[in-house]
């Protein structure tokens, strides 16, 4: 068609060209625009005369121009019929994907006198395209990174699918498995035929029997190694014959781990199996208790069962529930630091159990606090202590007899020569004089020798008491703190064998006294002694001791013993202090007595005193001015007979 | 007393009994000597006189059963009283075994003594 048909054939194709709903154009041979049709400039907003010539291209993309009009070029230059794509823009400034496709008209010489073109809304499939090219893309990324490894198959079990992670695990290229079933590629032969027969059995029923939760078995690698997966499996949600993706991991690593612990923890139960040790963490804010099972064993609690403090405080030995709610207050009560303690089970069949505790206490990472010990069984120990304990006190007290024995020959060789010198003498005397004729002369010898014998024997007492006293008292300032604290050291094991809760008092800036260190310290654990005894049978209340310092109002300083034990008869208090007084079925009732020699000598005061409740207070004061002290050297003690002040008792 | 004069010999290492024991001993009607030590005695002369010895069990140097042994080997066959301070109950059969005739503990009664004393210038 050309301009040579007339006027009237062209307005009529330009009318019909107008009535198109494409988008239609022509150009000259050359490849410039010479017609828009009426569609494609309300589509553009674009007048004939705004478009024509090479002006359209202010409509089209930035971005495609440069391809279009090289395509454009070329088509022109091929003469052949082609094809490009660009974006167009709209009137509303939107572009939209369009198919350009121009053919040629020629001449009967074959020569072009016109390009007719149309242009294709393709923006609906161009965009599919590019959607499905970005989620092709983040596919590829995610398999790629994926640091599991990630098997798609289809509905025969083929590879579809096989990410890097899973070239890495297996050992297998990509392209070497696309299209092989899988059991073949991942699975150990012997299980093959059980994978083959689920599958078969998910495909007939839809019974999946592994889909979407996690499972654990075998793999094999390339080289026919095998190692354990962890594997998740599911469906692909999409129409048509189902296909699958397969998540794996190898956790041969984490297995070993497993076994690690597995094994360290078999370790250390069997550790705390052989020496009789459990372990406990206990968190104060919640009362959360974990009991190790050696501890569970110890205890004879059923295993696994919810340990609370009720459960434990059922198991406490009666006598022994105040120390522990000490121990648990005092370790509620701190931020840091050890609790070291022992306690006694009473079991179900009526044994004891003896339990050292040693636990710190510390908080945990989120600054709750945490304690976390152990316990070990020392039953054994304290039988054969205890058996120990018996033996020593024992041993010592033959020693003592012993030496008792010892030193009541020595005095009766020492006295009864001049005792026997009197009594011959006087024999002598008494035939003298009642001879016929009385001699006398000699009875007046005899009896002075039976005088002078007796001095003798008084001598003899007098040595003695020298012999016994010549430990000269090594006097200088004692810290009474001091010396309380070391005698208390040595006293633990001893009051706490007798289950006795010390409660040391001791004032602060108490002034030292002057004396001997070591008649003090006798003295002291004299009293502690004395003390524990009284409350050797109490079992309906603590054993409560207290040992109490304080400076007094007249300067002197003044220590006290307090138990809460049976007490003494009031009847008895005044004979307390009688050398051979003892309530006592062992010992020897020496203690009180010598103890107030020694204070005496220190020119203080020893007394004893009924407590409100029960019990007994002992006390002595002695003066910490040292005139007081230097007044008099501590004369050596007297153990001798008793006098009568000695049965005096002095309560303030 | 039909046993004038026999002589009895004191050992003794205490003073008081060897200024007191010869004094009753002649109240009893005996001759008496006394002695400090078992080795004075057996240096003295009155070794063969002696009718009765009266020995004190511990001394210094020589004891009483020394001289008790001694005189056993010597064959000087003489009675022998012990006297002793020290409670050891287990010197009194040992010396009795070995021929004493008793063993009186300090102090002792005139009357024991005499009757020691009696026993022993029997055997004699």
């Amino acid at each position: 068609m050309t301009s040579k048909k007339g006027p009237r054939v062209q307005d009529e194709l330009s009318r019909v060209v107008n009535a198109l709903p494409g988008l239609v154009w022509s150009a000259l041979p050359d490849g410039s625009i010479d017609f828009l049709n009426q569609r494609w400039c309300e589509f553009t907003g674009l007048g004939v005369g705004e478009a024509s010539g090479t002006r359209w291209q202010s409509a089209i993309h930035p971005e495609d121009l440069p391809h279009l009009l090289d395509r454009w070029r070329s088509i022109v230059v091929s003469g052949a019929p082609g094809e490009v794509e660009a974006r167009l823009r709209r009137f509303d400034g939107e572009y939209r994907w369009f198919l350009s496709r121009a053919d040629p008209l020629r001449d009967e010489s074959g020569a072009i006198v016109k390009w007719y073109g149309t242009n294709t809304d393709i923006d609906d499939r161009k965009r599919a395209e590019q959607e499905l090219r970005r989620s092709e893309a983040r596919k590829t990324a995610i398999l790629d990174s994926a640091l599991d490894c990630i098997v798609t198959i289809d509905h025969e079990g083929r590879i579809t699918e096989f990410n890097p992670a899973a070239e890495r695990t297996f050992g297998h290229r990509r392209d070497a498995v696309l299209g092989r079933h899988l059991a073949d590629v991942i699975i150990p032969p012997s299980l093959r035929d059980m994978h083959r027969l689920g599958f078969a059995r998910y495909l007939a029923t839809g019974e999946a029997r592994v889909l979407g939760r996690r499972l654990e078995m075998t793999a094999v690698r390339a080289n026919g190694n095998e190692f354990p997966v962890e594997l998740t499996i599911s469906r692909i949600p999409i129409d048509g014959p189902p296909s699958f993706t397969g998540y794996l991991r190898d956790i041969t690593e984490r297995k070993q781990a497993d076994e690690e612990l597995r094994r360290s923890e078999a370790f250390l139960a069997e550790g705390q199996r052989l020496n009789l040790t459990g372990s406990f963490l206990w968190r104060p804010d919640t009362d959360e208790i974990v009991f190790s099972e050696q501890l569970y064993r110890i205890h004879e609690f059923q295993r696994g069962a919810p340990v609370t403090l009720e459960l434990i405080a059922a198991r406490i030995h009666p006598e022994d529930l105040a120390l522990l709610s000490e121990k648990i207050a005092q370790a509620r009560a701190a931020t840091s630091g050890e609790l070291n303690y022992e306690v006694r089970l009473r079991m179900s069949d009526g044994s004891v159990k003896y339990l050292r505790t040693i636990a710190h206490i510390a908080r945990d990472r989120d600054g709750r606090q945490e304690i976390i010990g152990a316990v070990q069984d020392v039953t054994e120990r304290r039988h054969a202590e205890e058996t120990l304990n018996k033996l020593r006190s024992e041993l010592a007290h033959m020693a003592r007899v012993t030496s008792l024995g010892a030193l009541t020959a020595s005095i009766a060789h020492e006295v009864n020569q001049p005792l026997s010198g009197i009594v011959t003498n006087a024999s002598t005397c008494l035939r003298m004089l009642s001879a016929d004729p009385p001699n006398v002369a000699g009875a007046i010898e005899t009896a002075r020798r039976t005088i002078r014998d007796g001095n003798r024997a008084s001598d003899v007492i007098a040595r003695l008491r020298a012999l016994f006293s010549k430990k000269e008292a090594a006097t200088g300032p004692v810290d009474l703190n001091e010396a309380t604290q070391e005698v208390i050291a040595l006293s633990l094991s001893d009051l706490q064998r007798n289950r006795v809760v010390l409660r040391s008092e001791l004032a602060a800036d108490l002034p030292p006294v002057t004396g001997d260190r070591v008649q003090l310290q006798q003295v002291i654990l004299n009293l502690l002694r004395n003390a524990s005894d009284a409350m050797s049978g109490i079992e309906d209340r603590p054993r409560q001791l207290v040992v109490r310092t304080e400076q007094e109002e007249d300067g002197s300083v003044r220590l006290t013993v307090q138990d809460a034990g049976i007490g003494i008869d009031p009847q008895h208090l005044e004979r307390v202090f009688d050398p051979f007084y003892t309530s006592k079925s062992s010992g020897m009732g020496m203690g009180l007595s010598v103890s107030r020699s020694i204070i005496e000598n220190h020119h203080g005061r020893l007394w004893v005193a009924p407590n409100d409740g029960p019990g007994t207070a002992v006390s002595f004061s002695i003066p910490c001015a040292p005139e007081a002290a230097t007044a008099g050297r501590p004369t050596p003690l007297q153990t001798s007979a008793p006098t009568d002040t000695q049965n005096e008792m002095r309560n303030p | 007393m039909k046993n004038n004069r026999s002589l009895v010999s004191v050992v003794d290492d205490d003073e008081s009994i060897r200024e007191s024991l010869p004094d009753l001993l002649r109240e009893f009607g005996f001759a008496a000597q006394a002695f400090a030590s078992a080795e004075e005695f057996l240096a003295s002369d009155f070794v063969n006189q002696t009718r009765c010895l009266v020995l004190d069990v511990a001394m210094p140097g020589m004891t009483g059963p020394d001289l008790q042994r001694e005189l056993t080997l010597r064959r000087q066959e003489i009675p022998i009283v012990f006297i002793t301070a020290q409670r050891d109950e287990t010197v009194r059969p040992r010396v009795i075994q070995a021929g004493a005739i008793d063993c009186l503990a300090k102090p002792f009664s005139d009357t024991a003594l005499l009757a020691a004393l009696n026993t022993a210038l029997r055997v004699n």
